[in-house]
C-alpha cells in the first residue's frame, strides 16, 4: 500500500521551489554568527552583513548529498530504527514548561515530571525515541537544566535521544554525554532540532547548536515555521515558501559544514489567532502545511517530520481529540517520516499532561495501525477458509482467528468498546479519569533499563561536575 | 466639524478620512486637546474596548492605531512637546537572550495608541539598557516580554537591577509562558496577557 494518500501536483512543488530559490537568491537569509559566515565566505556565497544569499546550485548541491535514509542508533540496539523508510516514528512532546492536571489547574512543570514523562516513554507502545525536553523543568537552573534533562533521558529509557541546542555548550554537553556511551562515533546516535527564526533568520544560538553538531555529523532535524499573518505571510503558499527558504539555507550550511550529515526536513506554519494576536495551532491550516510540507520532503528525497498530536484545548475534551487527529492523520497518510509532539500537549504546546500523552498514545496506535500495509497474502485472502464455511460458518471458531486475535486489530488502552449497560456502570467513566488510573498502572510496572554502572557513573560526574 | 467624526474615521480604518478630518478640525478652531484626546486618544479607547469584545480582530485594529498615528501626526505641530510626554512614558523590550516581538509589537502600539510616550528598545536589550534608558527617558513604566522560559528569570533580574539603582518605574510583564503568579513571585508590579490589557494596566498604575 502506497503510504503517501494525499497527492499535491508537481507543479505545485516545483512553484514552491522555485519561490524558494528566488528569495533564497534575492533576499537571503540572515545568519548572526561568525563561524558560519565564514564558512558561507570560505566556500564563494554572497554575502553582505550578516544575510546569506545562496545560488540554485548552491542548494542543488548541498540537497545531492543528504542521504535519503538513515538509521538512529539506540543505547539499546533492540530500540534503534531506520529514519526514511516506510515507517513513522514518534517522540513526545518537546519544550513545554507548564503541566495541566485533571483538575485544570496549570502549574510549572517539575524535573520529577520530566523524570516521570521519561518512563511513560520507556514503557510506551507508540513512541519510538524521547525528546530531550518532553517537559522544561522550573525548579533546576536554567543554565544546566539541559543537563538534568540528558541524565534522566538517557538513565531512564534505552530508546534513540535528541540533543539539547539551546546553546553551543548545550550541544557540547549532549555530544559529550553520548560519547561516554558510544565513544567517537561517526553513528547517528542521537537527532536535535534546529529551529529558523522566521522570517528569514535564524537565532545565532540555534547557528551555534547546528555546527556542533554538523562537525559531528550527527543527524539534524531542520525546522522553520512562521506564525502565519505576524511573522510570515497569512497565506499558506506565502508561508511555506519563506519557511522553505529558510529550512533550505539551514540545510545548506550543515553540508557544507559536513557532506552527507543525516537531515529531516521540517517545515510548519500555524495561524496567528486575528483575534489576539496568539498562536494557533491544530488548525486545519496547520493539517494543510503538514500535508505538503512531506510532499516537499518527499521531493528533495529527505526524510521529513511533522507536526504532532497538537491541541489548543486545555483538558481531554472532544476538542482535544478532534484536533490532536486531525494533525496526526494528516501527517500520517502524506507520509511523514517523523513526529515530534505526538503525545502529551495542550494549548499551543504550552503544557504537558500526563493523561493527554496516555490518550494520545491511544491515538498513535491507532495511526500507526492505520498507516500499516495491508498485507494481501494468500493466508490473509483465507479464500479456502471463506469456501470451506460458507454461509453458516462461526469464524469465531477457527485456528485462522485465534492466531491473529490479538495482532490483527488496533486493541485501545483507553477508549472504550463497551455496551451501553456496562458503560453506565463503569467507575471511573471519564477518560482523564481512566487515564490517572492507567498513569499509576504504568509507573508502578516501570523498570530502569540497564547500563554499565561505570558508564552511569561517569555520566553522573560529568553532569554534577558541570553543574 | 464634529470631534466624534475622527473618533468614527479612526474606528472605521479609514487613514484618509482622520486626516483630512483633523485638518478640518484645526481649520474650524477646534481645540487641540480635544482633538487630540476627544477624538485620537478616545478611538483607540472603543479601538480596544471592541477589540477585547473580539468585535475587531488584530489587524484591524493595527490598521486603526496606523490611523489614529495618521491624525496625530498632523495635529503635532501645533501641541506642545508636555502634551505628548504628560500622559506617561512607557519603555517597552524583549529581554536579553529573546528574539520574539509579537506581542511586545502590539502591546507598544496600544500603548502608543493610548496617548502613552513609548520608547521601543526592540528584542533581546540588556538589563542595563533597560535600567540607564529608564533613567534617561524619566519612564513611567517599564514592560517586559519574554516568550522563553529560559529567558523569563532574565525579568526577575531586571526586577532587582531597578531596586538596587532606586529607580521607582513600575514593571509590568507578558509573554506566553509568563503567569500572574510569576509576576507576584519576582515582584513586578502587573501582568498582562493581553495588550488592551496592558494598555489598562499601564492607566491604573501611572494613575495610582
Amino acid at each position: 500500500m502506497n503510504r503517501v494518500l494525499f497527492n499535491i501536483d508537481r507543479e505545485v512543488l516545483d512553484q514552491i521551489h522555485t519561490n524558494s530559490l528566488e528569495l533564497l537568491k534575492e533576499s537571503g537569509i540572515r545568519f548572526p554568527n561568525q563561524e558560519a559566515l565564514e564558512i558561507f565566505k570560505r566556500h564563494g556565497f554572497k554575502i553582505d552583513g550578516e544575510m546569506v544569499f545562496f545560488q540554485q546550485k548552491d542548494i542543488e548541491k548541498a540537497l545531492e548529498t543528504i542521504p535519503e535514509t538513515f538509521e538512529l542508533h539506540a543505547r539499546n540496539t533492540a530500540n534503534s530504527f531506520l529514519i526514511g523508510d516506510d515507517s513513522y516514528r514518534m517522540a513526545p512532546g518537546y519544550g513545554p514548561p507548564f503541566i495541566i492536571e485533571t483538575s485544570g489547574e496549570m502549574r510549572p512543570a517539575l524535573l520529577a515530571d520530566t523524570q516521570k514523562f521519561c518512563k511513560l516513554v520507556q514503557t510506551s507502545k507508540a513512541l519510538d525515541f524521547n525528546s530531550s525536553i518532553v517537559a522544561q523543568p522550573n525548579d533546576v537552573p536554567p543554565q544546566t537544566a539541559h543537563l538534568d534533562m540528558l541524565l534522566s533521558t538517557i538513565l531512564l529509557t534505552d530508546k534513540p535521544i535528541m540533543g539539547s541546542t539551546s546553546s553551543k555548550a548545550c550541544a557540547q554537553d549532549s555530544l559529550e554525554l553520548a560519547k561516554m556511551i558510544w565513544g567517537n562515533t561517526d553513528k547517528a546516535v542521537m537527532l536535535s532540532l534546529v529551529d529558523s527564526l522566521s522570517p528569514l533568520q535564524y537565532a545565532q544560538k540555534s547557528v551555534e547548536a547546528l555546527l556542533v553538531y554538523a562537525r559531528a555529523k550527527q543527524p539534524l532535524l531542520i525546522h522553520s515555521s512562521c506564525s502565519m499573518g505576524s511573522s510570515g505571510p497569512i497565506t499558506i503558499a506565502g508561508s511555506l515558501v519563506i519557511s522553505n527558504a529558510c529550512s533550505l539555507a539551514g540545510i545548506c550550511l550543515t553540508q557544507l559544514v559536513n557532506p552527507g550529515t543525516p537531515i529531516v526536513y521540517g517545515l510548519g506554519g500555524s495561524p496567528t489567532d486575528m483575534r489576539t494576536g496568539g498562536y494557533v495551532n491544530a488548525s486545519p491550516e496547520d493539517a494543510k502545511h503538514t500535508a505538503i510540507v512531506t510532499a516537499l520532503g518527499h521531493y528533495y528525497h529527505i526524510p521529513c517530520r511533522s507536526q504532532g498530536a497538537l491541541t489548543e484545548s486545555f483538558c481531554l475534551d472532544y476538542q482535544a481529540g478532534m484536533e490532536s487527529s486531525m494533525m496526526l492523520t494528516t501527517a500520517a497518510l502524506s507520509g511523514a517520516h517523523v513526529c515530534l509532539h505526538a503525545c502529551g500537549t495542550y494549548g499551543s504546546m504550552l503544557a504537558m499532561s500526563f493523561e493527554k500523552f496516555l490518550a494520545d498514545e491511544d491515538l498513535c496506535c491507532a495511526i500507526k495501525k492505520l498507516v500499516k500495509p495491508i498485507e494481501f497474502s494468500k493466508e490473509n485472502f483465507a479464500m479456502d477458509m471463506i469456501k470451506r464455511l460458507g454461509t453458516s460458518g462461526n469464524y469465531l471458531l477457527e485456528q485462522h482467528t485465534a492466531d491473529r486475535c490479538r495482532s490483527e486489530f488496533f486493541i485501545p488502552d483507553l477508549n472504550i468498546r463497551n455496551i451501553h449497560s456496562k458503560w453506565v456502570k463503569m467507575e471511573p467513566r471519564n477518560m482523564d479519569q481512566r487515564a490517572s488510573q492507567l498513569l499509576k498502572k504504568r509507573l508502578s510496572a516501570y523498570e530502569k533499563p540497564d547500563i554499565d554502572p561505570s558508564i552511569e557513573r561517569d555520566l553522573i560526574k560529568y553532569v554534577e561536575n558541570k553543574k | 466639524m464634529a470631534i466624534s467624526d475622527i473618533l468614527n474615521a479612526v474606528v472605521e480604518l479609514d487613514r484618509i478620512a482622520v486626516v483630512e478630518n483633523v485638518k478640518t478640525a484645526i481649520i474650524d478652531g477646534v481645540p487641540f486637546d480635544d482633538i487630540l484626546n476627544k477624538g485620537l486618544i478616545a478611538s483607540m479607547d472603543v479601538v480596544g474596548e471592541r477589540f477585547s469584545n473580539g468585535d475587531i480582530f488584530v489587524p484591524e485594529m493595527l490598521q486603526a492605531a496606523k490611523a489614529m498615528q495618521a491624525g496625530l501626526e498632523v495635529l503635532k505641530p501645533h501641541l506642545t512637546c508636555d502634551v505628548l510626554t504628560q500622559k506617561g512614558t512607557v519603555i517597552i523590550g524583549t529581554v536579553k537572550g529573546d528574539l520574539h516581538d509579537i506581542g511586545k509589537n502590539l502591546v507598544s502600539m496600544m500603548v502608543e495608541g493610548a496617548g502613552f510616550n513609548v520608547v521601543d528598545l526592540g528584542v533581546d536589550v540588556d538589563i542595563e539598557k533597560f535600567v540607564s534608558l529608564t533613567q534617561t527617558h524619566n519612564a513611567d513604566v517599564v514592560c517586559l516580554s519574554a516568550l522563553l522560559t529560559t529567558t523569563m528569570p532574565t525579568m526577575a533580574k531586571i526586577v532587582e537591577a531597578f531596586k538596587e539603582s532606586g529607580l521607582k518605574a513600575k514593571i509590568i510583564i507578558g509573554g506566553a509562558p509568563v503567569t500572574d503568579a510569576y509576576a507576584r513571585q519576582i515582584g513586578a508590579d502587573g501582568f498582562s496577557d493581553n495588550a488592551p490589557g496592558a494598555v489598562e494596566l499601564i492607566r491604573r498604575l501611572i494613575a495610582a
